[in-house]
Formats: structure tokens, sequence, C-alpha cells
């Protein structure tokens, strides 16, 4: 098979993948070719009907997404990695080792060559049988294109599958001759040409071609290896199934270097060897994989049980299902847990439905999930945002059971929530929570929809081995990643199957099968054998189409899961035992208005296929408030029940009703007492008091809806003569000047605008305007030796001695002066002022501007002036 | 799928007695569920991890259990509950104590890892000896006790095959003269001997006693028996030398009075849990003989000491006698580690209907306490509350038409209050048995009472145990411990010993209305409808009209 490298060339170096399509090696072989054989991928597709095309489509529809132009854009985008990876990981075992082989076949291989890389030299019947629909399905999803005589793996994967140093293969094949010899010197080449008794020959090309073609010959190799030692031939099968990478030392033993200078090994790198895939797959007798998996394994069976006893199990848990859901939402009616802030129930919330459901904490993330999933519950988005019902669930408690059961299966079926994830932790290590985010997992409605399926392909009856069905779906969906989500997805799905009833002991139940859209049970006479010998229908050409049903599908389906359960579930009772422990059982399901009124009239004790009510003092105490009366209850026990009401239970009822409202509470404003039966009875009669809202609670009380004063006022009017009395029941006397506030301040008035000035006022702002206009305009003296005209106007400017001088002069004096003056802010200002006293640095004077005292720093005044006479 | 059964998923099983296959599904279940109530209609079984340990200890596997409850079951069971049940079950036996012929008591298991988990205990370290080989570690002898308590505690109980000792050897002989042991008596008495050590479960009146001298006969050895109190113990030398090949010399008393110490010694619970000195002086009656066999009466009232002592008696054989398993207390799992597992147990009513004790006729009567006196209930001290209300004026009257109405039957008052007892003694000129009574005074009154020389007799709490009054065909309480429970099943058992005429017994309880005591007798009642004593309440104005 080496022997048709097409492009057999040094420059390749390792890489092992030649182009999948290249035009002159298709031009050189075509003639051997039907006319019409592909060309590329593209051709192969253009010669695809429609169907096929389709059918191509539905099993990668990331193809379409957008709709490509043209089918060369098709095939151009069925070749990307992104694609192909997708599509390689939807393969199931042994199609995914089909392209696995294909990758480490020729390019273009034969279907021989490729049947003899899967089933070996011996050859493997169910080999045989299993590889056409392999290819198919490689071909139908355009993973492989071209004849059978000439069969291409698409680049992409052939880059993936095929074994590299970085990338080892499945396989555990190691390079070619041709591939591991790339970098060889020809003298080296040479020498193992002679060492195997081969002619030389100083083409390289040609060398490593006869080297490859005596590592294919069977009987020649056989001959080769049968003359090693045997220390060598352990070596050689320790590497024979992968990894085939071998560490040499720089000196190798002799048994090693034997096998070195035959080409039996060939070094990768300093002190690296590598078993070349020729030697490989003749060590293995030509099979690719050590275990090539045709057929699917099949799922055991680990019980078989009657069909009836299944069914009814599931019945069960199927009831038990639904009381757990209302007794969750029951629980939850007044006020349910608080939302977490990053969303979902608290770890502390969860455990507390836990305990009230009596269920492990695992069970009651279920039981809140397919609640949720279901549209039962949600978060009601108040500001303080807690869990409840929704209105939904109100309606779906008026469904009958069968329907309700549906309603959550059906959640549960294509939910992708995954409520096993609840209390482990994501990617950041923050815990998820249930209801919370992050719990989503895409694949969870389609492994459920699989897991069942395998079920429903079981006869009926019975239950799988857990392992077998975890098996079986790890062969259709070989799982690449550590984290084998699906594998623990598939766990999930068959222990919650049992909780919801959609199986029974493990069994899929009737309803659970009509509920995939399955079609009825196979009998174990009929239908396809199970065991080892279990072939995958011809149908299942596409074992991994998406597997739900289309919505209309899904109805249809429920419907009739619905009306298989419906006849399982125990009909509701209309009757209960009475006993004289004052217990009520109900041997079953109650109707709904019956369970309704005993779980007024009665605390709930034991719940299960029958529920045991306890009947206690407060119970009935809470019926009677609820409205009946002791008679309703004697006649809705003696209705209900088979047997004669217990007397200790009738005399409870009686002895709770003698007391129950013995006592009455009301809301009364005031009201009326007389001594005098009479008058309150005329009070009572005459229409004027229909106002006061009076009633007659004993003959010599009235109490009255009125205030007191109202009523004092009406009876009044009406002619009697009321005193008014305290709450000790003393007459209070009325008073002219009844009532008056503590001392008081008046309150301060809040003008519109600015009070009026009075006269003083406004004879000191006269002034002082004057006083500033004064200062603004009043002639001065000019100053001794300033002989420069007075500028009107300006700051007067002297020096600072001065300036003190002319101060204290003007303070014995008592002369007013004219200053300049600049303040803090460096505004400048003009004043006139006398001065009183002059000390420190300071001025004390009176300021004729601002009509006051004031003081100011000599510092700042920049001059000063004595004021002409005339202005005085 | 119709069967007489139905699973609650709490593990309680509910029987409907009236089906046709209910008495097959009795004997299928009884090995492992406890009955809890048994009124008319619906019985009401449990099934607890002790219960199916109780099973596996009388030789019952999984399997039994769960085709039991399959076959039975009106509806499917829950898977869940099946293998909850199984996994309990597989829990009993994985770890054994028996007698090494070279390191002595061991510990052994059939599967390692059980053995890892336990020896990682705490709790276990101190008790276990050097490890012998993988599977088996030594226990030191003292510890039988402590380790089989802590090992059930640790929810892996040890099955204990290390034997007894024989003990001193002593001729016990039944006297089956003109009498002989009912049939179910041999039955408890072989299932007990059979398992070596364990709780016969009977109601009062069936005959405890007897089973008791029937295990002596079988062990043919010294015997320590344990009694609640002094006039108990007189009753058991009265029976054993009636009943058995012993004689007056050979059974000793050791109580309070006299401390005696024979091959058959009769003890009082109360004097063996004297302290002096922070010492229990009397534990030396335990190793004072080679005894053979230990006897607890009433375990359900075993003191938390005798526990204690009964930890190092565990190479002793131990049969426990009760009416009821449960102990107010929820001691149960120290009866079952120390005592033994239960090995027979018959329900009340089974054994009223074979004619063995006699059938009841439950009446409450609710009295109206007075206008003054409801004033004065209401005002008094909580702690006086309930004195106030059950020593009502009004209790004497209707106590009186009810005496007045059995006339010329053996009628007994049993009271709390000694007051009240002392009133109704005086009124109804009847003796009163009460504390202070001197014994012989009391055997004196109990006596003349059982030849019909006084036909009314009003007892304190002294009678509640063990004091055999065969003639009494009418009890009337008008004052209880509270709710006790089993102080109800006690003074209902006076009642229920078979009669010489057969008739019925009558049990009337005096009840205060709309008071505590009407609360606490609503809960020793339900008790009594629970053991399938139907009751009837009536108003005390209807009694006294009918008296009229």
């Amino acid at each position: 098979m080496t022997a048709g490298f097409p492009r057999a060339s040094p420059r390749t170096g390792v890489r092992a993948t030649p182009p999948s399509y290249p035009p002159a090696t298709v031009d050189r072989m075509s003639t051997e070719e039907k006319p019409a054989a592909p060309r590329s991928l593209a051709e192969a597709l253009r010669a695809r009907d429609d169907a096929s095309l389709a059918a191509l489509l539905r099993s990668r529809p990331d193809l379409i997404t957008p709709v490509p132009t043209d089918l060369t854009q098709l095939a151009t985008r069925a070749g990307t990695r992104a694609s192909v990876v997708r599509a390689l990981e939807r393969l199931d075992r042994f199609t995914l080792q089909t392209a696995e082989a294909l990758a480490v076949a020729a390019d273009p291989a034969t279907y021989d060559e490729l049947l003899g890389l899967l089933a070996g030299d011996e050859g493997d019947p169910a080999v045989a049988g299993a590889l056409p629909r392999a290819l198919a399905a490689l071909r139908e999803q355009a993973l492989v294109w071209g004849g059978d005589d000439r069969l291409r793996l698409v680049r992409t994967a052939r880059e993936l599958l095929a074994p590299s140093a970085q990338h080892p293969s499945p396989t555990g094949l190691g390079p070619t001759v041709q591939e591991a010899t790339a970098g060889m010197s020809p003298g080296r080449i040479q020498e193992i040409l002679t060492d195997v008794g081969l002619p030389s020959t100083h083409d390289s090309v040609s060398a490593v071609a006869a080297l490859g073609a005596l590592f294919t010959d069977r009987t020649r190799m056989a001959a080769l290896l049968a003359d090693l030692p045997e220390e060598s031939r352990q070596v050689l099968s320790r590497l024979v199934w992968g990894p085939p990478y071998g560490q040499v030392t720089h000196d190798p033993a002799p048994h090693l270097r034997r096998l070195l200078d035959r080409g039996l090994l060939l070094p990768t790198a300093p002190g690296t060897v590598v078993l070349p895939r020729e030697v490989a797959l003749h060590l293995r007798g030509g099979r690719a994989h050590r275990a090539p998996e045709p057929v699917p394994p099949p799922v055991e069976t680990a019980a078989t049980h009657r069909p009836q006893m299944v069914d009814a199990t599931a019945a069960g848990q199927a009831l038990a299902a639904l009381g757990t859901v209302e007794e969750l939402l029951k629980d939850w009616d007044e006020g349910g847990p608080a939302v977490l802030r990053a969303g979902g129930l608290s770890m502390r919330d969860l455990k507390r439905t836990a305990v009230a459901l009596d269920v492990p904490e695992p069970v009651a993330a279920f039981w809140v999930e397919l609640a949720y999933a279901a549209g039962l519950l949600a978060s009601d988005g108040e500001a303080d945002e807690r869990y409840a019902a929704t209105p939904e669930y109100d309606e779906w408690r008026e469904l009958p059971a069968a329907e309700r059961w549906v309603r959550l299966a059906e959640a549960w079926l294509l939910a992708t929530r995954t409520p096993g994830l609840v209390g482990g932790r994501d990617a950041k290590d923050r815990t998820l929570s249930a209801l919370g985010p992050n719990l989503d997992r895409s694949a969870a409605p389609e492994v459920r929809h699989r897991v069942l399926a395998l079920l429903a392909g079981l006869p009926e009856g019975a239950a799988p081995v857990e392992d077998s069905v975890l098996a079986r779906l790890r062969w259709e969906r070989p799982q690449r990643r550590e984290d084998d989500l699906r594998t623990r997805l598939a766990r999930w799905t068959l222990s919650e199957a049992e909780l919801l009833g959609v199986t029974g002991r493990g069994a899929l139940s009737a309803p659970g099968r009509a509920l995939i859209g399955a079609p009825e049970a196979r009998h174990p006479d009929e239908g396809e054998p199970s065991g080892p010998g279990d072939k995958l229908p011809v149908h299942h050409r596409v074992p991994h189409a998406p597997a739900s049903l289309s919505p209309a599908e899904q109805a249809a389906a429920s419907a009739t899961a619905a009306r298989l359960l419906a006849p399982l579930l125990p009909e509701p009772l209309d009757h209960v035992l009475l006993q004289a422990d004052l217990t009520a059982v109900a041997p079953g399901p109650l109707e709904r208005p019956l369970a309704d009124m005993l779980g007024v009239l009665a605390d709930v004790e034991s719940k299960g296929g029958a529920t045991v009510y306890r009947f206690t003092p407060a119970s009935v105490r809470r019926a009677l408030d609820a409205g009946r009366s002791a008679a309703d209850l004697h006649a809705f026990l003696a209705a209900h029940s088979r047997t004669p009401v217990p007397q200790p239970l009738a005399y409870l009822i009686d002895d709770v009703a003698r007391r129950h409202g013995q006592l009455r509470v009301g809301a009364a404003s005031a009201y009326v007492r007389c001594d005098d039966d009479a008058m309150l009875s005329e009070i009572l009669a005459d229409k004027r008091a229909a106002a006061l809202g009076l009633r007659r609670l004993a003959p010599t009380v009235l109490a009255a809806q009125a205030d007191p004063a109202a009523l004092l006022e009406g009876l009044r009017a009406m002619g009697f003569a009321p005193a008014a009395e305290s709450a000790a029941g003393d007459v209070l006397i009325a008073r002219a000047d009844a009532h008056r506030t503590p001392p008081r301040t008046a309150p301060e008035p809040v003008p519109d605008g600015p009070p009026v000035p009075d006269d003083t006022l406004l004879a000191a702002a006269i002034r002082a305007i004057r006083a500033g206009d004064l200062a603004s305009t009043a002639p001065r003296k000019p100053a001794p030796g300033d002989d420069s005209p007075d500028a009107n106007g300006e700051l007067p400017r002297t020096g600072p001695a001065e300036t003190l001088a002319t101060m204290q002069a003007a303070v014995l004096t008592g002369e007013a002066l004219w200053i300049g003056y600049v303040n803090a802010e460096g505004a400048a200002s003009q004043r006139v002022v006398a001065p009183i006293r002059v000390e420190g640095g300071f001025v004390t004077a009176y300021d004729h501007t601002a009509d006051e005292v004031r003081t100011y720093p000599l510092h700042r005044i920049t001059g000063v002036a004595e004021l002409a006479d005339d202005s005085r | 799928m119709n069967g007489p059964l139905i699973v609650q998923s709490d593990k309680t099983l509910l029987l409907e007695v009236d089906h046709e296959r209910a008495d097959d599904c009795r004997r299928a279940i009884a090995p492992f569920a406890e009955l809890e109530r048994a009124p008319e209609h619906i019985h009401t079984y449990r099934v607890t991890p002790l219960g199916l340990w109780n099973a596996r200890a009388a030789g019952h596997d999984a399997e039994q259990v769960v085709d039991a409850l399959v076959q039975y079951s009106r509806y499917p069971v829950p898977h869940a509950l099946l293998v909850d049940i199984a996994e309990t079950m597989d829990r009993y036996g994985r770890l054994t104590l028996s007698k090494h012929p070279a390191h002595g008591l061991v510990l052994t298991t059939t599967d390692r890892p059980v053995l890892e988990e336990v020896l990682k205990s705490k709790r276990i370290a101190p008790l276990v000896g050097a490890r012998i080989d993988p599977d088996t570690v030594a226990v030191h002898p003292s510890e039988r006790g402590q380790i089989k308590q802590t090992l059930l505690k640790l929810g892996w109980p040890a099955e204990d095959l290390a034997g007894y000792v024989d003990g001193e050897a002593h001729p016990i002989e039944l006297a089956e003269d003109g009498w002989a042991l009912r049939p179910y008596q041999k039955q408890a008495v072989e299932n007990f001997w059979h398992g070596g050590s364990g709780v016969v479960v009977l109601p009062c009146g069936a005959g405890k006693t007897l089973v008791g001298a029937g295990s002596m006969a079988q062990a043919k050895s010294t015997t320590l028996i344990l009694v609640t109190n002094t006039v108990s113990a007189r009753q058991w030398k009265h029976e054993l030398v009636k009943r058995t090949s012993l004689t007056e010399d050979e059974i000793g008393e050791y109580s309070g009075t006299k401390k005696e110490i024979r091959p058959v010694t009769i003890a009082t619970y109360q004097v063996l849990t004297t302290k002096r000195k922070g010492v229990y002086p009397h534990l030396e009656l335990f190793d004072s003989r080679d005894w053979g066999l230990i006897v607890y009466d009433e375990v359900h009232l075993l003191p938390a000491p005798v526990f204690k002592f009964t930890a190092d008696l565990q190479a002793r054989r131990r049969l426990g006698l009760t009416a009821t398993l449960v102990r107010e207390d929820g001691r149960e799992s120290d009866v079952f580690s120390l005592i033994g597992p239960k090995r027979f147990d018959a329900p009340w009513k089974e054994i009223e209907a074979q004619g063995y004790i006699a059938p009841a006729d439950c009446v409450e009567v609710r009295v109206n306490l007075t206008d003054s006196e409801r004033l004065a209930y209401a005002t008094a001290e909580t702690e006086e509350k309930y004195r106030f209300c059950a020593t009502t004026d009004t209790k004497r009257k209707v106590t009186e038409a009810i005496v007045r109405r059995f006339a010329g039957q053996q009628v007994l008052v049993i009271g709390q209050y000694i007051d009240q007892l002392d009133e109704l003694g005086e009124h109804l000129g009847a003796p009163v048995i009460k504390g202070e009574t001197s014994n012989a005074q009391r055997e004196k009154l109990f006596e003349a009472f059982r030849q019909g020389e006084i036909s009314v007799l009003v007892v304190s709490k002294v009678a509640n145990f063990s004091i055999d009054l065969p003639e009494a065909t009418v009890a009337i309480q008008v004052s209880g411990t509270f709710g006790s429970r089993q102080e109800e099943a006690q003074r209902l058992g006076r009642v229920l010993r078979p009669k010489a005429d057969g008739h019925q017994a009558h049990f009337y309880s005096v009840v205060a209305r709309d008071t505590i005591d009407q609360d606490f007798a609503a809960h020793r009642q339900r008790f009594l409808a629970e053991q399938g004593y139907a009751y009837r309440i009536v108003d005390a104005d209807e009694l006294l009209a009918e008296g009229a």
C-alpha cells in the first residue's frame, strides 16, 4: 500500500498529510477512473442528489449558517477546521475509527485497503459488515468523498486524525517510512537498504519506496523479523500498540542497534526513535486499531420485571412526584425562600427544603429545578426578591393527574437546566446553586432523550445495567475531554427518570416510552435480538441526529403518555377511614374537594400511597374558623367515612364547637349603657338612630359605630339626655372652656417683600447715603506739600507718618477726616470718619458712612485728607 | 395489587385490618416493624433501623423483608425505601463480637472497610486492643457492652456471638400443677433462650412473671431479678414460690430494708441506684454471686445507672420484660445494645382475643368545674394548675356514682394526690394505700381485696407497677402523672387480668373539662386508642343522671 504514495518527496518533511486533492495527481490517475469520478469535494457534492445534500446539512447544520452561495463554498466550509472538528465529535466510535484508519492509509485509499486496516489481515466479519454503514455516514457528512477505489478523507480531518509527534493518534501508529526518513541522509538510507538485503539505489525516493515495500510485504517482513534476537522483538512489541516513540542512548545496546540498522526503528530526533507505521501494521496483523468496535456495545439487562409491575411502580412514583411538587410549592405559599443576589437558592434554603420534603439535598434540588423548568415556580421580581408559585401553577393544579405529570415529564425531558450540577463548582470555583445561573447544559435534552431511547430499545420491563448504558453512550459519542459531561448527564438521567416515574425499577414505563415518541414496546420474541449480536438497525444511519421531537410530535407523544398513565394512577377516592385515635386514613389519593376539606379539618401526619390525617382541637377549630358549623363537619365526616364516625371524634367536634366563638371580638367606636332595658329598646326602635350604627350587645349595652361625640349629639337630637363616660366609668362633665393648648407663641409673620422702614431707619439710611455721597464728592483741603490740584474721586494718598499725624490731630480736634481705605479683599473705598483714638497701629473712629464706630488698621489706609470747611 | 398494606414514604406501614389477608400480612411484617398504633381499622407499623436489626438478629434477611412488603403492598413500594431497607439490614452483622481461643474477646468483620471506619472513631479507640489480623481486633472484655453501645450509635450494630458464662448452677423447675405456661409464654421463653439475651414484650396482665420463671427454669442457674419496687419484689417472690420448685429460703430480697443474697435474688432498682458519697454501694451485688441469668422487669423504666452497670454484665444472659419498648426518655437503642434485641412481641389485642386478658370498656368522664373552681383554676400558678383541676370536688361525686353503679364488683380507685385519695377513701369508706402505708399493711389490704373482703380500694401511684390484683374489674382513674402513656398502660393493666367469670373490665378516667387535665387525658387516651381500646367520652351530668 505504500507503493502508491503520491508525491512522495523528501520536501514534504515530517508532514503526514499530503494535500488531499492535488489536481496533478488526480489528472495522472484519472485515466483509470470512471469519467464521472469527482476530482474534488465540491465536485463530489455537486454529484450528490438533493436528498443526500439534505442529509449532509441535517447532520451538519453549521454549514448553512449562513447559507453558502454555491457548492464550492459549501465544500470549503465543510473543510474548515471548526466544522470538521464538530462533525468528528459527533461520530460514533466505529465511524470515527474508520476515519482514523483512513487518516493513516494512503490518500486516496481503496475500500479494500481501508477494510484491511480495520479488520486486519485475518478479516473480521463484524467489521466487514459495519464498514459500509460507517463509510456511508462519513460520505454523507462530507468527511469522505470519492468512489470506493479512491476514498479520500477531507484534508482537515486528515490533519486532525493523522498521527504526528504533537498529536498522537488514537491508533497509536507512528509516521510512515517515507515521512520518518524525510530528513535522513541518503547514505544512511543506503546503509539500511544494504542491511536488510535490498539492492542499493542512489535515488533516495526509490530507496525509501523499496524499504516501504519490504515492510509491507508480510512474507519478507516475517523473515526479516524472525532473524532478530528475542530482545529486539520485545522492544518492537512494546512499541507496537503505541505510543510508537522510544528513547535510546547515544550508544544503543546491540539489540536496539539491530533494529536501528534495519530501519525497523527510525530516529526522529536525537535520542528518540519511532516505529514506522508499516512495521507496526505488520506486527499488528494489519490492524489500525487494537480493538475495532464495529458494533455498538449492547445495553445489558440487569433484571426483567413484569411490565405491569414496572408501570405500577412508575405510576406510584409519578404520583409521588406530583405530591412532592405540590408539597414544595405549598410550603412556599406563604413567602418562599429569598433569591440570592447572584441568583438562585441559598444552600441553607435548599437544605431546609430537603428537610421539609424529607429527601436528600440533590433530590430536593431536582424537584425545585423541575418545578422551575415546568414554569410552576419563579422569582416574584419584587424588590425583596423571593421564589413563589406562578399563576400557571394554579392552572396546573386543576389538571387531571396524568396531565399534570406529563407537564412535569415534558419539562424535564426538554430542559437544558441540569439539577445534577447543583452543589458543584463552576469554572470560577463558585458554588452552583439550585435555580441559579450556569446550570444550563445544551447536551442535556439530547442525552436524556437518547438514554430513554436506549431503554426503549430493551424488551418491556427490562432494567438496564447502568454501566452498559453509559458504555453505549460513549460508543455513540466518544468523548475526548476528561470531564465526561455526557456520562454524568446520562447517570443523572437514569436516577431522575426513576424519581419522576418515567422508569419504574429501572425499566422504562409505558408512559415513559410514549413520552419520547418511541413505538410501542417490542416483545422479546420479535424485533432485534439483544445481546452481543445486537446490531444497529439499518435506519440507524444518523445515530446522533438531534434527538428531540418537533413540538407537534412532542405534544402528540405527551398526549399518548398521559392517556397511558391515567389508568395506572389510582382512582381518587371519595372516602376515608375514621378511627378512634382521632385519625383518618385515606387509603389512596383523595378527590380534590375532599382532600382540601380534610386538609383544613385535620393535620396531615403521614404521606405516601395513603394519607394519614389527625384531628386535633386546633385543626377542628381551623375548620370552624373557615366557616363550617359543627353540623357541617358531622355531615361531612358521615358522608365520607366508610365506617361509623367514632364517638370520641364526634365528641371532639362538638366540644370544640361548643367553645368556638364563645368569646366574640368586634370593633365599636362607642357604646351606650343604660340600666333601663326599655330605654335602649326605644333607642334601637327609633329610625333616627340608624345613622349611629347601634347594635345591642346585651340587654343594657348598645355598641355604636359612630364616635362618642356624634353619638351624644345624635342621642340628644332624639330627645335623650346622655352623659359621656370616661374609660373608668366616671361621668365626664362638659365644660365651656373645654380645650386649651399648652402655652404657645404666636407665629412670626412672613411678609411679602421687605417691611416699611421706620423714621429712624430712614434717617440712618439717608445719612449713610449722604455720607457716601460726601465721601466721594467732598472737597478736601489740599494736603500739606501736595500742591497738585485735588482730583475728585480718587483716593487720598499720604505717607504713613503724615497719616498718623493727621489722625492724631483729628482725635484731639474731633474733626472728621476723609480717608481712603482698602479692605481685606483689596477693594478700595472712601470714607468720612471722626477718629476717636489711635493706638497699636489701629484707628478707632466714628464712620459717618456706616453710622457706627469702627476700627481700621492704619496700614490699610491709603491716605487721609481734612474735609473742606464748607462741607461741615 | 390489592394487598392490605400501604407503605408510606415516611417508612410507616398502614395495615388494613379488615382485609382478608391482613393476618398473613401482620405475621409477615411483625418481625421487622414495630406496631405503633392499633386502632380499629388501620394499624400503623413503623420500620426503624432498630426494628430491622431486631429482625436480622432473629434470623430474617433483607429479602424476606422486601418480599413481605412487596407481596402485601397495595401500591407499588417506593424503590428507594426497599433499597434503604436492604442497606440498613446489611449493616447488621458486618461486625461480630466473638470469643477467640487465643485472644479472648475479639471484634471481627466480614467487610474490612467497615472495621477501618469504626476503628477510626475516637469513641471506639479506647475500647479495643491490638489488631490481630486485618479483619480482627481484640476488644477489652470489660468493654463488651460499651463497644456494642458505641457501634450501634455509629450505625454498625455488632452481633454478639461471644456467648455467656453459665453461671453457678442451681436447680429450678416449673411446678406446673394445674396450670401450664400459655403457648405465647412458651414461645417467648423459647425465643429468648434461643437468642441468648433480649427483651420480651408482653402487655400488662399477660403473665410476664411466668416468662421470667420459665426462663429461669431453662437456665437452671442462679438468677438476679431487678424489679421496680419492694411490693413488686414481694410479688415476684410469691409468684416464684408458687410456680416453681424454688422455696422461700432460696429466694432473697435485696431492698432498702433487707439485704439477702440467695441463689435467686430480687433487687429493686432503687436500692441499686442509691448513691452514697458519690458511689453506688450496692453494686457488689452484681459480683456477689456468679449469676447465670439477670432478669430486668419493666425494662422501659430501667434507670440510666442500671444501663451503666449492665454494660459490664454482657457475659451474662439478660432477659428484659416489658409491656412497651417505648421509653419516655428515648433510650430504646440502649435497651437494644445492652440488654438485647426484641425476642418476642405480642400485641394486646391478640392476647385479649385469645382470652388471656380481659376485654376492657374504657370511658372518659368529663366533669365540669364549678364556677368558683374555674375562677380559682384560672388564677392558679402554672405548676399548681394540674393539681387544682385534677382534684376538683366534682370528681368525688362522679367517682361515688361509678362505685355505686358497680356495687358488688371489685373496684380500684387510682389517683396521684394523697389529699384527694384520703378524701375519696373517707367518702367511699374504703382503705387507702399510699406511699406511707407500710409494706405489711399494703399486702394485708391487697390480700383482703383479692379475697373480696373489701370491694373498694383507693391506691396512689404505688400501685402502678407489678402488683397483681386479679379480681379488680373496675378501675377509676381520678388523677395521673400528667400525660404519661406508660402509666396509662400500667393502670389499664390493673383491670385486664383475666376474670374468673370472664365479664368485661371497666376503665374510667375522670377528667376535668377545659383544663390541662383534659389535655393530659387526651394524650393518654390516644395511647389507649392506639392500642385498640375504643373509648367513649361521656359527660359527668349524663353519668350522674343515669346513676340517679
